[in-house]
């Protein structure tokens, strides 16, 4: 896949005067050398968002779910939330990292590892919230088919949250396969530079005996082929079954057929956000600058636009439904007008505006290609995503199909304080696998560099003059 | 005889010569101990790796271990018998017949014991007896801790046959000066009581017995007295009533001791083809006015011109009168009553002794047979006059002693203050109480008696009927009966007992055996109709005018369905037992028109949270300022009107959280509950613990089906098309009933026990008696005002609320309502708002034991399941606590343990509580932190009937689950009733295939074995 040739009118993916040794230095730059000012800062920041949420969690599951804002009619709310949002932000790096590698996407080798690092991380995050959102998660292992000896126990495969239990599982393991096998030629070209003997025995360790000859880059090309293909039906299988944890329940709002396209496209939609969010970022402080370029960023913009369609068109046949059933129990559905104009209005309509609105901007080129308005656009899908699950969740079950039973629920400093120790513990993992990981597939990268290297093209076009 | 057996220890001995015998002899062991060996050299000690360290380190390591292990754990206190009472077997329920009679309350209970503890009130179906909130709560205010638990004098603790020593010389020295002694008793109703008082007045010369109620009934008991010569109250019975007009008397509620929701029900009995028109007239909305057919709202000064006008209108008199808003509805609920002629009724709960002789003219004028002068009630004794003329008097210093059992005065006097000024003045204060309060605290003496449940009593609640109460546990404090006491110092040897015994034998049973009296708990004879002088109405009617005071707000005083008095307000089950009509728990409030409360700024905003808020006001009336009262607005009360709860406020003998709300007696000058009153808003933020914020049905009129007597009694109606419409649904493009779409394979069900539980919405009156049986029966905790305010309530029976416009009134609400076509956001918002003089449903909730259950397939581990009887049932133990199966439930009926709720000094109700646990039901596991809870149809109940059955070798009785399920059986009106559906003789049958029978959300398909039916009004107008 490395040397097709390229019609000199595409732009470059790699730019700078770059030979292969300076994409080694480049991306080893950060691993070896000496963290500055501004990464402690962030570490620092994460670490204690990190630890107040463990407190949280610790203080929750020493006294009872009772310290969140849940009562009697809402049982969820912050915990499914966050665990929704954060399986969807999970979804971008394996779409990112198998089906664009099916489709041969070259932009893709820039950004899939850390996409994929972004999406195993996240995914740690969402498979926190299914444990302690339980009265009794010390229980919690009761949910995975063991043989025990409580009797004839066995779990419940009607339920949803079982199905959960499997696809996130699966997920992270193929996910975390996936991205180590790719991880492994950058290993060892750090293994190779290590000046320090514990370093060079730790990614050694971590190459698994890399040794760069020619059957490993057959072996390493045919098992990236095959994880990929075994990954590709996972990009829409979990975001599928997570969305049935809703529709298969019977509560209007929830019990709705087209969610499980409708979440993946939003998954991807939210995913893109936040790897656009993490790449923007990334870029500036490693240096990255030639190697994630405008290109990459329109790129990724061109996905959020076509899965924020998806995600657009969803919520207006959601909305034409409910009021198209004629239901009365669809009149307060989360997107209904009594959604819109009751007292969640204000959650009705961040969802809109950041999720539907503010994403239509990418429609100008000038937007798409700039790095400050994606990262910003990013941001708010980021929040729009987080509005769209909050929504589903609370406005429904704050209205549900008897009148007595209708409620409002409040988060909890608690509540708030687990969804931000996530996000710590998300920047904690984040920072230091920026740290010591290669941020950058550049052994994928090097492969390109002939082809879409902008040296090279300058080369090349030099020569047809 | 002295034995010469010799007892040899080894065959040795035996062998007379054997060398070891004799070495045994000197030595203990027979070969040498190789201790030199071992010790004696020296080096191979020192090389040993042994070392004394070692050693200690040994020794150490084996204490710390023995020591650990011989830790024990959690001590609990559980002594078994040494000799096992005959009547008690571990495990088996034993039940008394007992009579509840603490001077507001009057019913014949039942009572369910284990281990020597009660635990469950029902009601003695055999008496007649029928059973509120409070009656079934009763149970826990045994157990509280904060009952008096022995005899104090001046607030130290003082022995028995001290304080009684001292006192009865106290009482001969008055008795010598000749100074009065007055016994301030509440209403008793007690045969024996009051032969035993007479006795001890007899005996004595110097005494005198005043009774007193804290919500007076004097003005009735004047007027009945004045017409038929005996100081009791009409009793009403309503099972034949046509029309019933009642003018602000609550009967539903706690209107002269209550207890008429019976017959009430049973005169709408729409199957037996019955419905009698209930017309109310009145200001509050009381739980009566909630059920009434036509609910006609006025001012409390207009009650009194509308009781005129009727009577006006029904004999053709023209009494001296005002004209009033409704005139028009009047007329017409004269013609109906004049239509009922002997079956209709007046009634009035209005508190003057000449309104009370106008209804009483009515209904003479009427011959009506709705009203009972036979059977009539002595549940209410009380004379404000003997009331006022005693303070008067103490504070005169004519009064040598003041004895007070059952009463507690210095709480529920307005003029509190003057009655304990007269107390400081008399040389001999005693005061019988249950628990140190208000009037205990300000007397010398305060003696300990014990609950109605540890002892001897009897009550004649109506005439004809005389019941009695007995001891169902030993006494829990050092406690000693009125009664004795009065026998003691009578110079009696003679117990109570004993007294009570003789008394009936001699006076009541008239042959019948005691024991037979005592096991059914009541004795019944003949009562005779009491003739009645005639009433002169003019004179009446003008007095009674010219006693109208009006104002700009007319406050009435009303008592509480949950806490009446305020005697069992130390009671957690009743402060969380939510009003049936606010919603709201864990407080009292001044209840105000959405009119006036626009005018004078009220409103009750809804936090974020999902609670409710409201200002403060503080309310003047002839001088005398209530400060602080939270105002609710309440859909349905008149304008220019206002209501407090009478009640709470009670500071003395209280645990803290039950310190809620602010004391209306204060207010109650006169004894009258209606007053003139100011109101001045003073802002603030009240946190409300309301149960229920949405209150109308939001156009889901399937939930709650109604229609009218007249449609149900036309039998051209096809029910399943016109009022009792099943969803429909296209099935291969035809319209097919909902139920006949189904997408699991059923089970055969016909074969074993299949629960039903039925719902009848018409007979439903809200009174929440099954709610507090259900906490008792189950174990359900209470969780505290906090938790209730956010949504955390643990009922696993709730009676939903909603408010409607009226059927028959074409007027605008209802217009909006059934045309959303307009604009859209507007009909959102007026479907939400209830209206101005809004029609009441009732809908008790429980868990539905869907046979295809929503919460049963969304358990990842299985915890809940469905029965083979068809309960939905839950695996606690099981459960991890996802919550899902409680988002999966469209009925909502699932509960949540946030916390931990027993053992938590978070959470100091009754399961926090030494004395407050042992109304726990042993049958039922008190749920942990962390697992859902809900409603299990009783499912020990029911298995013990069937088990029982099992071993007696028959078949389960007619009727014996109904009584088994602690709801169904503390349902007074018959609206829940629980049966089997595959036993044929069984009364749900006749339920399930009733034409007015629908299941709650049929259209989710859920196929519940709870049933509704149908509310049925009588909307017929004369």
């Amino acid at each position: 896949m490395s040397s097709h040739y390229e019609a000199p009118i595409r732009e470059p993916l790699v730019l700078g005067e770059k030979s292969y040794h300076d994409i080694t230095v480049d991306i080893a730059k950060p691993i070896e050398g000496k963290a500055n000012k501004n990464w402690y800062i962030a570490f620092t920041i994460s670490l204690i968002a990190f630890l107040w949420g463990i407190g949280c969690i610790t203080y929750t599951i020493g006294t009872g779910i009772g310290v969140w804002g849940l009562n009697k009619n809402i049982g969820w709310a912050w915990d499914i939330t966050n665990f929704v949002w954060w399986v969807g932000i999970g979804h971008a790096g394996t779409l990112i990292s198998a089906v664009l590698l099916l489709f041969r996407q070259r932009w893709r080798m820039a950004i899939n590892r850390s996409a994929e690092a972004m999406t195993i991380f996240a995914v740690f995050q969402a498979g926190l919230f299914p444990l302690i959102h339980m009265g009794r998660p010390w229980n919690g292992y009761w949910v995975l088919p063991i043989p025990n000896q409580f009797g004839s126990l066995w779990v419940n495969f009607n339920s949803p949250l079982l199905w959960d239990v499997f696809a996130i599982s699966t997920y992270l393991s193929v996910s975390l396969v996936f991205w180590w096998t790719g991880l492994l030629p950058d290993f060892a070209m750090l293994r190779d530079r290590a000046v320090k003997p514990f370093q060079k025995k730790i990614y050694a360790l971590l190459s698994f005996g890399w040794s760069g000859r020619a059957k490993d880059w057959q072996r390493f090309e045919e098992v990236s082929l095959v994880l990929a293909g075994l990954a590709t039906p996972l990009v829409l299988s979990v975001h599928t079954i997570v969305s049935m944890d809703f529709a298969t329940s019977i509560n209007p709002g929830w019990h709705s057929t087209i969610f499980p396209p409708y979440f993946v496209a939003g998954a991807i939609f939210s995913g893109f956000a936040m790897v656009q969010t993490l790449l923007g970022i990334m870029r500036k402080v490693t240096n990255l600058e030639n190697y994630i370029t405008r290109l990459h960023v329109e790129y990724m913009n061109m996905v959020i636009m076509l899965t924020g369609g998806i995600v657009a068109v969803a919520y207006a046949s959601e909305f034409f439904i409910a009021w198209y059933t004629g239901s009365p129990y669809e009149n307060f559905t989360y997107m209904s007008v009594g959604a819109a104009t009751g007292a969640y209005g204000w959650a009705f309509w961040s969802l809109i505006l950041f999720n539907i609105l503010i994403p239509q901007l990418l429609w100008v080129r000038k937007f798409r290609r700039s790095f400050i308005a994606s990262f910003l656009i990013s941001i708010a899908i980021n929040i729009g995503m987080w509005f769209e699950r909050f929504d589903i969740i609370a406005i429904v079950l704050s209205k549900g199909h008897l009148p007595s039973t209708w409620t409002r629920f409040e988060p909890t400093f608690v509540d708030i304080g687990i969804f931000i120790g996530t996000i710590g513990f998300f920047g904690v993992l984040f920072l230091l696998y920026a740290r010591t990981f290669p941020v950058i597939a550049q052994a994928e990268v090097k492969s390109i560099l002939k082809v879409s290297g902008e040296n090279y093209k300058k080369l090349r076009d030099g020569n047809h003059e | 005889m002295a034995s010469n057996k010799k007892y040899w220890k080894s065959v040795e001995e035996l062998n007379e010569n054997s060398s070891i015998v004799a070495k045994l002899e000197e030595k203990e062991f027979v070969s040498e101990l190789a201790t030199d060996e071992f010790l004696g050299d020296k080096e191979s000690l020192e090389e040993s790796s042994t070392s004394r360290r070692d050693f200690l380190k040994y020794v150490g390591f084996s204490t710390a271990a023995a020591s650990l292990a011989a830790c024990e754990g959690p001590v609990r206190k559980s002594i078994p018998y040494v000799v096992k009472p005959e009547e008690i077997t571990p495990g088996i329920p034993n039940y008394y017949a007992s009579t509840i009679a603490d001077g507001y309350d009057f019913a014949n209970v039942l009572v369910k014991t284990r281990e020597g503890r009660p635990i469950l009130i029902k009601p003695n179906k055999l008496a007649n007896g029928t059973t509120n909130a409070r009656v079934q709560a009763s149970v826990l205010s045994l157990y509280d801790s904060l009952r008096l638990k022995g005899p104090k004098v001046n607030g130290n603790d003082v022995s028995w046959s001290d304080a009684n020593a001292q006192i009865k010389s106290k009482l001969a020295e008055l008795k010598a000066a000749g100074e009065k002694v007055v016994l301030l008793t509440g209403t008793l109703a007690s045969p024996s009581t009051e032969k035993l008082i007479a006795d001890f007045i007899s005996a004595n010369g110097n005494v005198e017995h005043v009774q007193y109620d804290a919500l007076s009934e004097s003005a009735s008991l004047d007027a009945f007295e004045e017409v038929y010569g005996e100081r009791a109250l009409p009793n009403y019975d309503f099972s034949d009533a046509k029309t019933i007009v009642s003018i602000g008397a609550d009967f539903l509620g706690d209107w002269q001791g209550g207890g008429f929701e019976k017959s009430y029900t049973a005169g709408r009995n729409v199957e037996a083809g019955k419905m009698s028109r209930h017309i109310q007239v009145e200001s509050n909305m009381s739980l009566t006015g909630s059920n009434a057919d036509k609910r006609i709202v006025v001012k409390p000064s207009e009650q009194i011109y509308a009781l005129i006008n009727l009577y006006n209108a029904v004999t053709g008199e023209s009494l001296p009168s005002k004209a009033t808003p409704k005139d028009g509805a009047i007329l017409k609920a004269a013609k109906q009553l004049k239509n009922a002629g002997k079956h209709g009724v007046v009634l009035t709960g209005i508190q003057n002794k000449n309104a009370q002789l106008l209804a009483l003219a009515l209904n003479a004028y009427l011959e009506s047979n709705v009203i009972d002068t036979a059977a009539v009630k002595y549940t209410r004794q009380g004379s404000d006059v003997a009331v006022d003329l005693l303070i008067a008097e103490m504070n005169a210093g004519k009064v040598g002693a003041v004895i007070t059992f059952n009463t507690n005065p210095v709480y529920t006097l307005a003029q509190s203050e003057a009655f304990v000024q007269g107390l400081d003045k008399v040389k001999l204060s005693v005061a019988f109480a249950s628990s140190e309060d208000e009037t205990a605290s300000a007397s010398q003496y305060a003696l300990p008696v014990p609950h109605y449940l540890e002892a001897w009593g009897d009550v004649k609640i109506q005439e004809g009927s005389y019941s009695l109460t007995q001891p169902t546990v030993n006494p829990l404090f050092d406690t000693k009966q009125f009664q004795d006491c009065l026998l003691a110092w009578s110079g009696s040897e003679e117990s109570y007992y004993d007294y009570l015994k003789n008394f009936w034998s001699k006076e009541v049973l008239g042959g019948t055996a005691w024991n037979q009296a005592l096991h059914d708990g009541i004795y019944t004879s003949e009562a005779k109709a009491l003739k009645g002088k005639s009433i002169d109405a003019l004179k009446a009617a003008k007095a009674l005018k010219s006693s109208v005071k009006t104002g700009a707000f007319e406050l009435t005083l009303y008592a509480s369905t949950a806490i009446g008095n305020g005697q069992q307000a130390n009671n957690p089950w009743l402060q969380e037992l939510p009003d049936p009509l606010t919603r709201a728990s864990w407080d009292n409030y001044l209840l105000i028109s959405q009119a006036d409360a626009n005018e004078q700024g009220f409103s009750n905003p809804v936090r974020d949270n999902g609670a409710i808020d409201g200002q403060y006001a503080n309310i003047t009336v002839n001088g005398v300022v209530l400060e602080n009262v939270p105002v609710l607005i309440q859909p349905g009360q008149a304008k220019g009107s206002l209501g407090l709860a009478v009640g709470y406020g009670k500071t003395k003998a209280m645990k803290s959280e039950m310190q809620v709300g602010v004391n209306a007696y204060t207010l109650a000058a006169d004894f009258k509950n209606v007053q003139v009153a100011t109101i001045e808003n003073i802002g603030g933020a009240h946190k409300f613990a309301c149960e229920q914020l949405q209150h109308t049905i939001a156009g889901r009129y399937e939930i709650l089906k109604e229609v009218s007597f007249k449609d149900y009694s036309n039998t051209d109606l096809d029910p399943k098309e016109s009022w009792n419409q099943v969803s429909k649904v296209s099935l291969k493009h035809e319209e097919v009933d909902v139920n006949a779409v189904d997408l699991w394979d059923d089970q055969d069900r016909s074969i074993g026990h299949h629960f039903n539980l039925s719902i009848d919405l018409s007979s439903c009156t809200g009174c929440g008696a099954c709610v507090v049986a259900c906490h008792a029966e189950n174990n359900v905790p209470v969780v505290g005002k906090h938790e209730v305010r956010v949504g955390r309530d643990m009922h696993w029976l709730r009676i939903d609320r909603y408010y409607s416009s009226e059927l028959d009134e074409n007027n605008e609400e209802r217009a909006i309502n059934k045309n959303s076509s307009s604009d859209e956001v507007d009909t959102y918002y007026a479907l939400e708002q209830p209206a101005e003089n809004p029609q009441v449903s009732f809908q008790p909730v429980m868990c539905q034991h869907c046979n295809h259950a929503p919460c049963e397939t969304v358990c990842p581990v299985a915890a809940t399941s469905h029965g083979r009887q068809g309960q939905n049932q839950m695996a606690y133990n099981r459960c991890v606590g996802t919550r899902y199966c409680a988002n999966n439930c469209p009925y909502r009926v699932r509960r949540f343990n946030w916390f931990k709720y027993n053992e938590n000094s978070e959470f100091d109700f009754n399961m926090n509580d030494e004395y407050g646990k042992m109304v726990l039901n042993p049958d039922v596991t008190v749920r942990s932190r962390g697992v859902m809870e809900k409603c299990s149809f009783c499912i020990q109940s029911t298995q013990a009937v069937i088990l029982n059955a099992k071993k007696e070798g028959r078949k389960v009785a007619p009727g014996e689950f109904n009584n088994a399920v602690a709801c169904s059986s503390a349902c007074t009106t018959g609206s829940l009733v629980f049966g089997d559906v595959n036993e044929s003789d069984d009364e749900i049958i006749a339920k399930k295939e009733d034409k007015r029978a629908y299941r709650l959300l049929e259209a989710i398909g859920t196929d519940n074995n709870v049933l509704y039916q149908v509310k049925v009004r009588n909307t017929e107008e004369a």
